[in-house]
């Protein structure tokens, strides 16, 4: 148990490292119990792929250097493309794993400490990946540094000495600054993280939540019948760890091979600052902070300054986010009884992808003070209602979703198409070309099925689930027989890619695919083995 | 593993340890193909001795047309300028002549630098009449650029036939390989290398020599690059005022 000094008791009584953890934890479903592995996962292929590139990084001609490794270096545009996806990949894990420690309810004691840390390691997570974004030094790069020093300077009274520090005080400085803070950050990470994950083999995991009555503090309680670490979580571990870097891999490989990618999900360096190329490109930062360039956009942060313009819309809510364990102390982990920290997480999750729609849309256009209020009230009321709604009536027992997973990714599935065909209604109004408008025509139609699919969840119309399926198994000569296909197609594979020459993007990208399909099949093979071994 | 029959245990172990030697394949393929990848990508390119980084540039009219001999004005009175290496490094284009405006071919010269006491060798005249010659822009004194630092051809009451900047006063001699004439600079102007092509007379850039362009680490560095995969600069002309 949790001791009152709880660094006494992590020094004094060290824990099992690593823990062994429940069935459930490894089998269908149980990646959601995974989110920050998979954060590390990710964590781990940019710390090497970026080892790779330090060795080819010139802080003096930063953009040079950069083009010429994803132009000239063999396989060099593959490791910078997916050095950025991976970064990409780690900031929307960070993410899940934030929110679903959130829903949950994971961040009640005894896990303040921890979810405290993991605000920070967010935090941090941007940092690192604002500094990276920026170390390119093409024309995005150089917007991105003027909005940073913005914000930076406009710090009271220390803000110009923080410009410099962060910046250096002449352009020759910059990108050596650059460097070295993309370098600091992420070590900074590597250590918290490692604190992060002590005190959640601490703190044990977080159980089921409906395995006892949910109360904090929910712990759990090692049972003799968990299995050991070895082999069967180091096997699980392993096979994670091919599916998170085969898709990093495989994702921007495949994105590189597809011409003219709109310039926020572009893998490539764009054009050099202060060419005619750089004059048509859109004022971007890259997406994970277009909803920060858009709330500097409004009336209020363009009166008060960029600074006071992140406290007020970026700090605010970092802050809630800090202080969530000791805003909501109530002992239960059930959402109907958190209902206010469940419709804050519901509404940061529209907040942030409608204003960065609304950033990719209008980069830079001023908001006038009525329209974003309307904004932040008309979200804020339209979600904060209709949670209650539900919730209350789920309390009161008048409504009753019968699989709640399921339902949650309906929803989820709701979101993401809204989302998506918000944008392309948005695109295809501002360019109307043909491929936009089909994509959200199918976009709209996917929109409709989940809507449907959440609706008869809500209505009980489809089959309520009844209890898991015990690890399906096939039979034995079906497992000799996909195995088989996975490892001959694997080395068909491996001899198609060793063929390829690096000589071109192309070429590379080609390399990049088939290396994400090694990865992907090497995550198939684990798989099936754990299947047929051990029946997970 | 409960639903395993004790009677299929002989097959099952059999299929065990061939799923688990796929499982090895499938990770031994993985090795291999971030190996293989990997290794490649980190051995650093070996730069050709000719090349070593300079882009090969044409040198072209703003119509985007290249530069013939006779686009060049023997003394030109006029300032003549191109980017080299990098977008933000502006240099002279000169064809020098004679006070009769005959070309005037020069020599590829011992240019001795003061402030190390080094030498190297300019590269000369290019062009039919050998008589093309290109340097740095900037003025190897404290940075000034054109106009205050401009050719006055051999015609000119002041400095005829030098390079001389109007801030401080420093002389180069463009017939000798941009040296110092007088100071208060330390170090002659760059030289840019320039090619004839005598076939099609046009001319390229392809490297330089001499000291570094003032202000930057290195000629390559601290300037906004060409876009990768540019094949040209611009000759641009501005009146000497």
């Amino acid at each position: 148990m949790p001791g009152k000094n709880m660094i006494e008791e992590i020094m004094n009584r060290p824990q099992p490292l690593p823990r062994v953890v429940p069935d459930y934890m490894r089998k269908r479903g149980g990646l959601w119990y995974w989110t920050g592995a998979m954060v590390m996962i990710a964590f781990l292929y940019e710390a090497l792929t970026g080892i790779i590139l330090l060795l080819f990084y010139s802080p003096a001609s930063a953009y040079k250097s950069t083009t010429d490794f994803v132009a000239d270096i063999p396989f060099g545009s593959v490791i910078l493309t997916t050095h950025l996806y991976g970064a990409y990949a780690m900031i929307v894990l960070l993410y899940v794993h934030m929110l679903r420690s959130l829903f949950v309810g994971a961040y009640k004691r005894p896990r303040e400490m921890q979810w405290l840390l993991g605000v920070l390691l967010l935090l941090l997570t941007i940092g690192v990946a604002y500094f990276g974004y920026s170390m390119v030094g093409d024309a995005l790069a150089v917007n991105a540094e003027d909005v940073g020093k913005g914000i930076a300077s406009g710090f009271p009274v220390i803000g110009w000495w923080l410009a410099l520090v962060f910046f250096g005080s002449s352009p020759e400085q910059l990108y050596t600054r650059f460097l070295g803070w993309h370098i600091i950050l992420a070590g900074a990470i590597l250590i918290l993280f490692a604190v992060h994950f002590f005190l959640a083999e601490y703190n044990t995991i977080m159980p089921r939540v409906d395995s006892e009555h949910g109360k904090a503090p929910h712990i759990d309680r090692e049972d003799p019948s968990y299995k050991p670490w070895y082999p069967y979580n180091l096997l699980y571990m392993l096979q994670l760890t091919f599916l998170v870097i085969g898709l990093i891999i495989i994702i921007p490989s495949i994105v590189a091979l597809i011409p003219n990618v709109p310039v926020l999900f572009s893998p490539f360096p764009q054009a050099a600052p202060g060419t005619a190329a750089a004059a048509s490109l859109p004022p971007y930062p890259p997406w994970f902070l277009l909803f920060i360039y858009k709330e500097l956009d409004f009336s209020l942060a363009a009166a008060w300054g960029p600074f006071w313009g992140s406290v007020v819309f970026l700090g605010a809510p970092l802050l809630y986010l800090a202080a969530l364990p000791w805003l909501d102390r109530g002992d239960s982990l059930k959402m109907v009884h958190r209902k206010n920290t469940v419709a804050f997480g519901i509404m940061g999750i529209f907040y942030l992808a409608w204003l960065s729609l609304w950033g990719a849309v209008e980069p830079g256009i001023p908001i006038p003070t009525w329209e974003w209020l309307a904004f932040f009230f008309a979200v804020g009321l339209g979600v904060y209602l209709p949670t209650h709604f539900v919730l209350t009536r789920i309390e009161r027992g008048t409504l009753k979703i019968g699989s709640p997973g399921r339902f949650a990714l309906s929803l989820g599935m709701l979101a993401l198409t809204s989302f998506g065909s918000g944008f392309l209604i948005m695109a295809s109004l501002a360019t109307g070309s043909a491929t936009s408008t089909i994509s959200m025509i199918l976009l709209l139609m996917s929109m409709a099925i989940s809507l449907t699919v959440a609706v008869a969840y809500l209505r009980g119309v489809l089959p309520l689930q009844i209890g898991q399926p015990e690890g399906r198994r096939l039979r034995g000569k079906t497992y000799t027989f996909i195995g088989s296909v996975y490892t001959f197609a694997g080395i068909a594979i491996l001899g198609v890619m060793l063929a390829i020459t690096p000589n071109s993007i192309y070429n590379n990208s080609l390399y990049g695919v088939g290396l994400g399909l090694l990865f992907l099949i090497a995550f198939g093979l684990l798989r099936l083995y754990r299947s047929f071994a051990y029946g997970e | 593993m409960s639903s395993r029959d004790s009677s299929e245990e002989p097959e099952d172990e059999g299929r065990r340890t061939f799923l688990k030697f796929l499982g090895a394949l499938g990770v031994a393929a993985v090795s291999v193909g971030v190996l293989r990848g990997a290794v490649q990508n980190i051995i650093p390119r070996v730069q050709g001795s000719s090349s070593s980084g300079y882009p090969t540039l044409q040198l072209v009219l703003s119509s985007g047309s290249p530069v013939k001999t006779s686009d060049l004005v023997v003394n030109n009175p006029k300032i003549v300028l191109f980017n080299y290496p990098l977008l933000s490094d502006p240099n002279f284009l000169l064809r020098l002549g004679d006070s009769s405006n005959r070309d005037v071919a020069i020599d590829p010269a011992t240019v001795k630098i003061p402030e190390t006491g080094k030498t190297f060798t300019s590269p000369g005249g290019v062009g039919p009449y050998r008589s093309v010659v290109a340097s740095s822009a900037i003025c190897e004194h404290l940075g000034c650029k054109p106009p205050q630092l401009r050719f006055h051809p051999p015609s000119d009451s002041s400095f005829p036939g030098k390079l001389h900047c109007d801030c401080h006063g420093s002389t180069y001699d463009p017939y000798r390989g941009f040296a110092v004439v007088t100071g208060p600079t330390h170090k002659p102007q760059p030289n840019i290398v320039l090619k004839y092509d005598s076939s099609a007379d046009t001319y390229s850039v392809v490297s330089m020599v001499g000291p570094t362009i003032f202000g930057q680490p290195s000629n390559l560095s601290g300037g906004t690059p060409f876009p990768s995969g540019a094949k040209s600069t611009t000759v641009t002309i501005q009146e000497a005022a």
